[in-house]
């Protein structure tokens, strides 16, 4: 057997190696974007330069960066604790828009003499209801009756692009500028708009970070996330502890939905300052599903994610200046998510050439392969896939 | 290949010589220098409690294992089997317990699959034809058009069967066919199985149901912890001869020689009346069991798997629905209680399944460990976990049940069985629980993390808990247990104190002899008075 390549699981993968193998796989994905790039005629290090230029050299393209990176960075969280439950809720997308809708809708209603903290601070808390009941509606079922929540969720994103378009292009709601003849959705008052820290650059990423902090602190350090984890490991040993698993659905649905109403919310408080479907509905919540994944579901994870993609897109308007066409960017960022993600397997796997000695943390996984007599050992392979927090 | 030779190729002689096979996992011998002969025009039966090493066996002739040593001769050649791949280009073809079936595509999709045989619609009428000719000639009609997730669990079998007959399969290998089929479904197996070896096909029949090995078969091997025990024409054999190859004669000796608790047992601490539990398959898998366990007493439950073991424990554990009847721990009725209100109650379950129930796999040593407890007072306060009592509480008993292998941050699944088993018992015997329900806890262990755990359930005997014992190894109840319970089919059919316990009596029982009235216990009024002993008929 020399010369076979042995797989062999982690049982703990070290710091470095968690750390290296994805920035091994961000070059990686470079450097293959570097040939495709000499391909089609342009000069890859120039492409690397202007991006790098457009989106992190300098404070304004860090500050549109960040911006930009802000809703991701939660549509990421709302996916990742989801996931990491096996709770697919795939719909961030229409929980933001009903997150904006509420959040816009308020700031309309308030006084515009409100207290900016107070008016901000409803906006927020409205956009994360809403969006959390706009979950409800795949979440009880889900829990009570089974129903697949891929299917509810993705079904009920396009329910709400259509009712926040039809509040804007299809009647003259509450939500529509009625002085202008083009559909456009009536300004919030200055007092609804999120302060800014630099530039461009808005509260809301605080928040963002803050979030995923928050998030991160409940998955690891409460009851509530002792409950999630062990579900997300093994529903039969959860339902043996005595955790209820349809309360914990309907809670982690609730908090995804939430997650992604504020993504809504500030949104229409930071950046478009109306409800504005056409800048709302740029595929922030399915980008989010990306990015969690990316993450490995680990919501501090997504943080680098979130802010790496963004940084990616936003530098797309500046390939023109250099004659590159834009969507290069697109394929750089499936490049470096095909890498990463691929990468995963080096940190979770170590390949060697002979087999381990027996006996030892771990067994190779050719051994495991096919010994379904030996029920502890087949089931290791799986321990590679969890355990990620 | 040429699928149109299938039909000339099935009736030729065929004649499979297994010689000295073995095949251990991790230094564990599971199939240990088995020698047995199969010729055409038979059906051998291959029998043996679970864990005897009959899929092994099975796996290695299929191709799917490659044996440590030992030779198989095919038509007196020897032949090496690198993959199912080469079973079946062989001619041997094995039908698993589970299936390997495409639920989307058709039977005659199902049948070709992998074998590279066209698409176009003259092919494929070509096939459903030839599923057609051989469903006829065999009796295992089915339609080969219809999609394989239209089928009932039987159809399935029977498109597996067909699927090898298709392939040109002259050694046939059927593990555990019956499990998953209804009794006329059964016999209508046989049927088809009789017409196979009577073409000329050599038929492997897996089982641990004796009246299938006596009723259907014209050989039999009995493998015993994967060794061969015996071999013969099954006319000559009984009933009682065949059960004592299966669960060894040594075992008569047991129950004198073995300490056990020289104390009386005391008051009733796990008292079940009339539970009956609906199966996954949605027929009644428990019904209608009572027995009472007492302190001081260890009350083993004997019974080949599949009796309704599994759906009791889990019942008792408050792991399944479909639940009638009443469950008492210390005189309070836990019966519509959940898991979490049992396990408070003193219940303390061991599951058969170490990774997946018994633990989340993924996880730590340290979340396991309190998986019982994470809520409560020190681990959390105010829904906040305490990270330094948890690796307190989780230290204290890895150190006391000597769990070894346990790091920082590693999943448990990287444990070993016998680590995994101590740190599920670790977290399951606490202080305050008052009755063990523990299912298989040694199985897949080597020898001295057995005796480690069954240390462990005599320690709980000795202080003054009770313990309901599961297992299908029948020495392991004999040697534990100061009562023997014996389940077949959902029924509780015989109750034994360990000074009367009759071996051969006990495995006539759980291999379905069948016995008077008298001894099929569905009330719990006997159990105090303890069994008659009648004679058994066969």
């Amino acid at each position: 057997m020399i010369g076979r390549v042995i797989v062999t699981p982690r049982a703990k993968p070290s710091p470095l190696v968690r750390a290296g193998v994805p920035l091994l796989s961000l070059l990686v994905a470079l450097a293959s974007g570097a040939v495709i790039l000499v391909l089609t005629g342009a000069d890859p290090i120039e492409v690397y330069r202007t991006m790098f230029d457009a989106s992190l050299n300098g404070t304004a393209p860090i500050e549109r960066t960040l911006t930009y990176a802000t809703p991701l960075i939660l549509t990421g969280l709302a996916a990742a604790i989801a996931f990491r439950m096996r709770v697919y809720n795939i719909g961030a997308e229409g929980q933001l828009f009903i997150g904006a809708i509420a959040a816009s809708g308020l700031a309309l209603k308030l006084p515009s003499t409100t207290p900016k903290f107070v008016m901000v601070a409803v906006m927020l808390l409205g956009g994360a209801v809403a969006g959390a009941l706009w979950a409800g509606f795949a979440a009880l079922p889900k829990a009570f009756f089974g129903t697949d929540e891929i299917v509810t969720t993705l079904m009920l994103n396009f329910v709400a692009l259509a009712f926040m378009n039809y509040l804007i292009f299809g009647s003259y709601s509450f939500w529509r500028d009625p002085s202008r003849p083009v559909p456009q959705g009536n300004a919030i008052p200055d007092s609804a708009v999120l302060p800014t820290i630099s530039g461009r650059l808005h509260v809301g990423f605080l928040i963002a970070v803050a979030l995923a902090v928050s998030v991160w602190l409940l998955v690891r350090g409460t009851t509530f996330g002792f409950r999630l984890r062990t579900i997300g490991d093994s529903p039969r040993a959860a339902r043996y502890a005595g955790i209820g698993v349809p309360v914990a659905t309907i809670a982690v649905f609730a908090i995804s939905g939430a997650l992604a109403g504020v993504a809504g919310a500030i949104e229409v408080s930071g950046v478009t300052n109306r409800l504005d479907p056409k800048a709302l509905a740029i595929e922030l919540g399915y980008t989010g599903i990306v990015i969690a994944t990316v993450a490995r579901m680990h919501p501090l994870g997504v943080l680098p994610v979130a802010v790496l993609l963004a940084a990616v897109a936003t530098s797309g308007s500046s390939m023109q200046a250099i004659g590159v066409q834009s969507e290069v960017v697109v394929l750089l960022q499936g490049l470096i998510f095909l890498s990463v993600t691929a990468g995963e397997f080096f940190v979770t796997n170590r390949l060697g050439l002979r087999p381990v000695p027996r006996g030892g943390p771990s067994e190779p996984v050719e051994a495991l392969a096919d010994a379904g007599d030996v029920p502890d050992a087949a089931d290791s392979l799986r321990a590679s896939v969890g355990g990620a927090l | 290949m040429d699928a149109t030779g299938v039909k000339g190729d099935d009736t030729r002689a065929v004649s499979l010589q297994v010689r000295d096979l073995s095949k251990s996992f991790y230094g564990v011998a599971a199939v240990d220098e088995v020698s047995f002969d199969l010729v055409s025009g038979e059906i051998h039966g291959l029998l043996g409690e679970n864990g005897a090493g009959k899929s092994t066996l099975c796996s290695m002739l299929a191709g799917l294992y490659r044996p440590d040593s030992g030779r198989m001769l095919l038509d007196g050649q020897t032949v090496h089997l690198r993959s199912p791949e080469d079973a079946a280009t062989l001619g041997i073809g094995m039908v698993y317990q589970h299936f390997r079936l495409v639920e989307r595509f058709t039977v005659a999709e199902n049948i070709v699959l992998g074998r590279g045989i066209g698409v176009g619609r003259q092919a494929r009428r070509d096939v459903e034809r030839r599923v057609h000719e051989l469903g006829e000639e065999y009796g295992l009609a089915v339609d080969a058009s219809r999609a394989v997730w239209q089928l009932s669990v039987g159809e399935r079998q029977r498109v597996e069967i067909l699927k090898q007959l298709f392939r040109g399969a002259r050694v046939l290998i059927l593990d555990e066919p019956t499990a998953v089929l209804a009794p006329h479904e059964s016999d209508r197996l046989f049927e088809a199985v009789r017409r196979m070896a009577d073409a000329g096909h050599a038929v492997v029949l897996v089982s641990h149901k004796m009246q299938e090995i006596l009723g259907h078969t014209d050989r039999v091997t009995v493998l015993r912890r994967g060794r061969n025990v015996g071999s013969g024409e099954t006319a000559a054999q009984t009933h009682a001869a065949l059960a004592a190859m299966m669960f060894g004669s040594e075992l008569a000796g047991v129950g004198s020689d073995v300490e056990h608790s020289s104390r009386s047992p005391g008051p009733t601490v796990l008292k079940v009346s009339d539970l009956r539990v609906t199966g996954d398959h949605g027929r009644a898998a428990v019904d209608g069991v009572s027995f009472e366990v007492r302190r001081f007493q260890i009350v083993g439950v004997a019974g080949v798997a599949g009796n309704g073991q599994r759906e009791l424990h889990e019942a008792l554990a408050g792991l399944r629905s479909g639940v009638t009847g009443s469950i008492e721990i210390d005189g309070h009725d836990l019966s519509g209680a959940g898991p979490k209100a049992r396990h408070r109650a003193g219940l303390a379950y061991v599951p058969e399944d170490r990774l997946g129930t018994g633990l989340a796999a993924g996880l730590t040593i340290e979340h396991n460990m309190v998986l019982r407890s994470f809520d409560r007072a020190p681990h959390s306060a105010a829904g906040r976990l305490k990270a330094r009592a948890i690796r307190e509480t989780s230290g204290r008993l890895v150190q006391e049940f000597d769990v070894r292998g346990a790091r920082d941050g590693m999943p448990v699944s990287f444990m070993s069985g016998g680590n995994l088993q101590k740190a599920i018992l670790a977290r399951e015997l606490t202080e305050d629980h008052e009755v063990l329900v523990a299912a298989s806890p040694t199985r897949g262990l080597d020898m001295s993390a057995a005796e480690t755990v069954r240390g462990h359930v005599r320690r709980e005997r000795s202080t003054g808990r009770g313990v309901l014992l599961f297992s299908e190894d029948l020495a392991e109840v004999l040697e534990l247990s100061d009562v023997v319970l014996v389940m077949f089919k959902g029924l509780i059919v015989g109750r034994f104190e360990r000074d009367d316990v009759d071996v051969e009596h006990v495995g006539l029982l759980m291999t379905g002899a069948s016995v008077t009235g008298d001894e099929v216990h569905r009330g719990h009024e006997d159990n105090q008075s303890g069994i008659r002993h009648r004679k058994v008929s066969l």
